[in-house]
């Protein structure tokens, strides 16, 4: 009788320890933020600010929580299993839609105040026209880094126009440097040399941005009708193969930031703000230039974007809003808040404030948005769904397996067919 | 009545017993299974709070819209071909070689075995490291032109290279099989083949591999399983690239899922890919098994 009873006992404590993983944790309470978000390179400044917020509402915990690798995976078990974050992130743009059912309309928060139109805008919903969905990290520049010794060593100035740009590769190429790295093998290069093309693109068929890709999305437009897309980007592309890497589908961030850093290559292709403390890592005398891609015979078209392509989201229907829309709320209009974007975290600030940055990309990035204006952000008007299997369909063209027609008839249909139908 | 009791005791802690491994196996694999049959039916993004019921016609897409599920079909069957042929060939090879009586043996069997007890991950980085750094060193060293290949680079020799990292890792873990196999033949019978005029080569093919026909129908089963069901060193490697080259099954599925967030669509391809597999394993056991001797 004795051992049944254990019996029974053993196996039940066993059954019961399966199940305690489960759906314990629900229990949140109302001064408890659970914060789950991707952008792991800003761990150490967010704990700081977190810190930083304790002595402001000392009753309010914040549990920070994140991860780079296949984060819109795991938030999505999460989101299912009911155990959603208090605040996590998507991209902005598109992917506003995406996540609205479960995201907060911050537009009528004192947050709305102190941010950016520009990255305001990438934060409202498509579909419906108006609010203000999410709130960012950073914001962001893009375009071509540069080493200024290389450029100042040939006497040559930085190309404005394609002409200007052909011309730049083949007095670099001879000089003994390589003019670009590629960056071909990961597909998000793509969409970011892409989106400088299709701006000027929008700018010449008199349309923006948003409508030229919504002609996309519908299967109306066609890339032969622009010449910036058609013969420029793709004669771009060219350009970086004929000299770039000699193995432009294997070269990866790592190996781009590896030839910037030593000196090697002369122009980053499909990268921006990001990787400028990187490349000074491996280089801290680096002479690092910013500009924009030289799209058309106008140089005025020859803009660098700024934006935001990230977006924090805040759970709407959470036990904890109040307190989570106090902190975010905090976070961008209290001073402490406003100062940690150049002070702790070092990015380009999402907020309007006179602060000056200590990063070159950023110093050149606002100056040249002040002088010549800059290219909207046209990554965030398409999702990466739809950017990774242009990614592909570049590296096949990049590759030789498809031509560009070939190419330009699948990027009609695969964008039509992926984003069309949502 | 005392027989009975016993029989019912003996039922009851049976079920006792298996019970905690019945609910972990259903919570995590059969209710998960026929939750993955529902929302195949469903048109769902993986996110909104309500699936979309759409019948069949998640199946109708994956055969006529695009060629993305056909193209990784097709890749998955070659790889599992050349995985097969290579792993096991290679494998009984080394295993007969290290079956032999040498200084080195014991060794060389650690040395085989480690690449099979890391990561398939980690296996996949180190191997792009020497793609794409280790070849190019190797390129200035020697100046042959086969290191100047792009291996990850080139949509052809992409899935080569994919086959041999594949191959590389898993030939250990074969080649154990295949010496449990060898030195379970029975030495009185290889005299015998000697003492009737039996060359080497005679031996090796009518004795020993007539007799390790459990091994081979092991080993092939497990490598057949294995190369299906390949995912993870594809991801590190290559990442379903350069431009869609080598999307395995499983990558192509949790591709549609996760990142095109077509939940239902990937569920539908998952059971279609679960039939597959059944048929063909289904298959190929029956074949191996039914080829094999006993003593």
């Amino acid at each position: 009788m004795k051992k049944k009873l254990l019996s029974v006992l053993l196996s039940t404590a066993m059954a019961a320890s399966a199940f305690a993983g489960l759906g314990v944790t629900a229990a949140a309470e109302e001064n408890e933020i659970y914060m789950f978000i991707s952008s792991p390179e800003y761990a150490d400044a967010i704990n700081e600010l977190i810190d930083a917020y304790k002595e402001v509402a000392p009753d309010v915990t914040i549990n920070y929580e994140t991860t780079q690798n296949d984060y819109p995976t795991l938030l999505k078990a999460k989101l299912n299993s009911g155990e959603v974050p208090d605040i996590f992130s998507s991209t902005s743009g598109k992917e506003i839609d995406v996540y609205r059912e479960w995201s907060a309309d911050l537009s009528d928060q004192p947050l709305a105040e102190t941010m950016l139109p520009s990255v305001a805008s990438s934060m409202q919903s498509t579909e419906e026209g108006s609010g203000i969905y999410g709130l960012a990290i950073k914001g962001n520049y893009f375009g071509i880094v540069y080493n200024k010794g290389i450029f100042e060593e040939l006497g040559l100035e930085f190309p404005q126009t394609v002409e200007e740009l052909t011309a730049a590769c083949e007095k670099i190429s001879e000089a003994g440097y390589k003019p670009f790295t590629s960056g071909f093998s990961e597909w998000w290069v793509f969409k970011h040399v892409w989106q400088h093309y299709l701006a000027a693109a929008a700018t010449n068929a008199d349309t923006t941005v948003a409508e030229l890709v919504a002609k996309f999305e519908s299967g109306e437009a066609k890339v032969a009708d622009y010449p910036e897309l058609y013969t420029n980007f793709f004669d771009f592309i060219d350009l970086v193969v004929k000299y770039g890497d000699d193995k432009p589908l294997e070269t990866a961030l790592e190996n781009e930031l590896a030839a910037f850093g030593s000196g090697e290559a002369a122009m980053v292709c499909g990268q921006g703000a990001w990787i400028e403390a990187d490349a000074l890592a491996i280089d801290p005398e680096l002479q690092i230039g910013f500009n924009g891609y030289p799209v058309t015979d106008d140089p005025a078209q020859c803009q660098v974007i700024s934006g935001s392509d990230q977006a924090l989201r805040v759970y709407k229907d959470s036990e904890s809003l109040q307190a989570t829309l106090d902190f975010v709320n905090w976070w961008y209009t209290s001073e402490y808040g406003m100062d940690w974007f150049n002070n702790v975290a070092g990015v380009v600030p999402p907020v309007k404030t006179d602060a000056e940055s200590e990063f070159e990309v950023i110093k050149q990035g606002s100056a040249l948005e002040a002088e010549k204006g800059a290219a909207p952000l046209g990554v965030c008007y398409s999702t990466d769904s739809w950017h990774q299997v242009f990614g592909e369909l570049m590296q096949a063209y990049v590759a030789g397996t498809a031509d560009k027609d070939a190419t330009c008839a699948a990027i009609e249909e695969q964008w039509a067919a992926i984003e069309g139908a949502q | 009545m005392l027989k009975s009791k016993r029989k019912r005791k003996e039922m009851f802690d049976t079920v006792l017993y298996t019970l905690p491994a019945i609910i972990l196996v259903t919570v995590m694999m059969y209710i998960p299974f026929v939750m993955s049959g529902y929302y195949s039916l469903t048109k769902w993004n993986g996110i909104a709070k309500d699936a979309e019921f759409i019948g069949l016609e998640n199946f109708v897409t994956i055969f006529s819209k695009s060629k993305d599920f056909t193209n990784a079909l097709l890749f998955t069957g070659k790889y599992t071909l050349l995985f097969i042929i290579f792993s096991n060939v290679l494998a009984l090879f080394l295993a007969v070689c290290l079956t032999k009586k040498f200084k080195m043996a014991n060794v060389l069997r650690g040395v085989f075995f480690i690449p099979y007890i890391m990561s398939m991950t980690i296996v996949g980085f180190i191997w792009k490291f020497i793609f794409t750094q280790g070849f190019a060193k190797l390129a200035d060293m020697t100046g042959w032109a086969v290191w100047d290949f792009s291996w990850l680079g080139d949509p052809n020799l992409a899935f080569y290279s994919v086959v041999l990292v594949g191959v590389w890792q898993s030939l250990g873990f074969y080649i154990v099989l295949y010496i449990a196999g060898l030195q379970a033949v029975p030495s009185d019978v290889l005299e015998a083949a000697t003492v009737d005029g039996a060359t080497s080569r005679q031996r090796f093919f009518k004795v020993t591999l007539p007799l390790l026909g459990p091994s081979i129908t092991t080993c092939i089963f497990m490598s057949l399983t294995n190369g299906l069901k390949v995912f993870d060193i594809i991801l590190a490697l290559t990442k379903g690239g350069p431009g869609g080259s080598t999307y395995s099954v499983t990558l192509q599925i949790y591709k549609e899922a996760f990142q095109n967030n077509n939940y239902g669509l990937g569920s539908a391809e998952s059971i279609i890919y679960f039939l597959v597999v059944l048929i063909v394993t289904q298959v190929v056991l029956k074949f191996f098994s039914s080829r094999e001797v006993e003593l």
